[in-house]
């Protein structure tokens, strides 16, 4: 038997896919540019540090928290520029998840609307639950 | 070592290995994490998180060329991300955990398996151009589980459908929770699914396995992240030169990106899985 013929083209809208092309471009490029300038800036900032001292300790930790996070960017601090490239590269995948949302929606499809949106509730879960609450 | 050198050289090496996973379809970060634990000191949890963000950035560039050239299947992609995304939640918690109870070593010597049993998988794994006597089943009638796509090679349109979808989530399942654990993609878990059980043309299921690793890696990423484990004086390079590579890998050489380039390198992944069971067990 060979592969079945489907009865009709897939449902998605041709939209969706150059849509989420443009976002994993924006969001990789966007990611990179701050975690070039930010690491450069930390470099400079540190010209005696080593390899040890960068080990021992993450520079980014008192940056992973909303308040501790805007005070670092206001501040200029590269340490909390680095975080923010960090949730760029993070959050572009979730925006992917978000527009596969808004199109399978768009387009009346409700079990896979419910799929992407377990999807993205469970990796919000994992970023601002698990992850900060774990021993 | 002086810190900047440290970076630059991270970075080189991340470069080589995108170029290496990108031509063996492997992935950067299966080759990235044991060298950052073995070649630069860096302890297993801050290697994972590393290759995590390593997984972040080739996705999204190998994932958006993919679907550029229309081979994705967005719709089976996404139905599968709801079993690779808690797979990766509970085997990044599972990292977190293990690292807190001193456990580092146990995870290492567990790394050191998966690498090995990479190797058995790819050579077993036969690819199956075009597959043959697909039966779909219930689930996959009922989410349209189906496409089509212009195969250039073959010149001509070919029509699939996704067959055995309850052992496929199981498998998913499975290869999430070793993304999440381990920091790797589990390429070669995903692609073995979409083939053998979803029963997808090779190319989809490449395609679609890529276009999924961003998903499952943002899952773990985000546990090991917020966790604390995510250092990026070592997981920026790693993620900057991986994809940098896997960018060279997949423009220069697009030709060399088959068994038997993945052949050629399977020692290399079998040797760096030693060199990690050893290291586990105190040996190295």
């Amino acid at each position: 038997m060979s592969a079945p013929v489907p009865r009709h083209p897939p449902r998605l809208s041709p939209e969706a896919r150059p849509r989420m092309t443009l976002i994993l471009r924006i969001g990789l490029l966007a990611a990179l540019a701050l975690l070039v300038v930010a690491l450069v800036a930390y470099l400079l900032e540190h010209p005696g540090a080593t390899s040890a001292s960068a080990l021992a300790s993450n520079p980014i930790l008192h940056y992973l928290n909303l308040p501790g996070l805007a005070a670092g960017l206001a501040g200029g601090r590269p340490e909390a520029w680095m975080t923010l490239g960090l949730l760029v590269l993070l959050a572009t995948p979730l925006v992917r998840v978000l527009t596969g949302t808004y199109y399978f929606h768009q387009d009346g499809e409700r079990t896979m609307t419910a799929i992407t949106v377990v999807v993205f509730l469970l990796l919000l879960v994992g970023i601002l639950v698990i992850g900060p609450f774990l021993p | 070592m002086d810190l900047g050198l440290f970076v630059l050289l991270i970075a080189l090496a991340a470069i080589l290995a995108g170029l290496v996973g990108s031509l063996t379809g492997l992935g950067g970060a299966l080759i990235v994490i044991p060298v950052l634990v073995i070649a630069f000191g860096v302890d297993f949890p801050t290697a994972a998180g590393a290759g995590l963000m390593t997984i972040l950035a080739t996705s999204s560039t190998t994932g958006a060329a993919y679907l550029r050239d229309r081979l994705t299947d967005l719709r089976i992609g996404m139905f599968l991300e709801i079993a690779t995304v808690p797979g990766a939640l509970v085997g990044a918690a599972a990292t977190v955990f293990l690292t807190h109870a001193n456990l580092e070593d146990a995870l290492l010597i567990a790394l050191g398996c998966v690498l090995f049993a990479i190797v058995p998988v790819s050579l077993a794994h036969r690819t199956e151009e075009l597959p043959t006597g697909v039966v779909p089943d219930a689930r996959s009638e009922r989410l349209g589980l189906w496409g089509t796509y212009h195969d250039t090679a073959l010149d001509q349109d070919v029509d699939y459908q996704a067959a055995r979808t309850t052992p496929a989530l199981g498998v998913m399942f499975g290869a999430g929770l070793v993304s999440g654990m381990f920091g790797i993609g589990g390429g070669v878990f995903k692609v073995v699914a979409l083939e053998h059980f979803l029963r997808m043309p090779m190319k989809v299921a490449t395609a679609t396995s890529n276009f999924m690793i961003g998903v499952t890696g943002a899952a773990g990423a985000g546990i090991l992240l917020a966790a604390g484990f995510v250092n990026p004086l070592v997981a920026a390079p790693a993620a900057m030169g991986t994809a940098l590579g896997a960018f060279l890998g997949s423009q220069l050489l697009p030709g060399l990106r088959n068994r038997t380039v993945r052949l050629l390198f399977l020692p290399v992944i079998a040797g760096l899985g030693v060199e990690v069971v050893l290291r586990g067990l105190g040996i190295a």
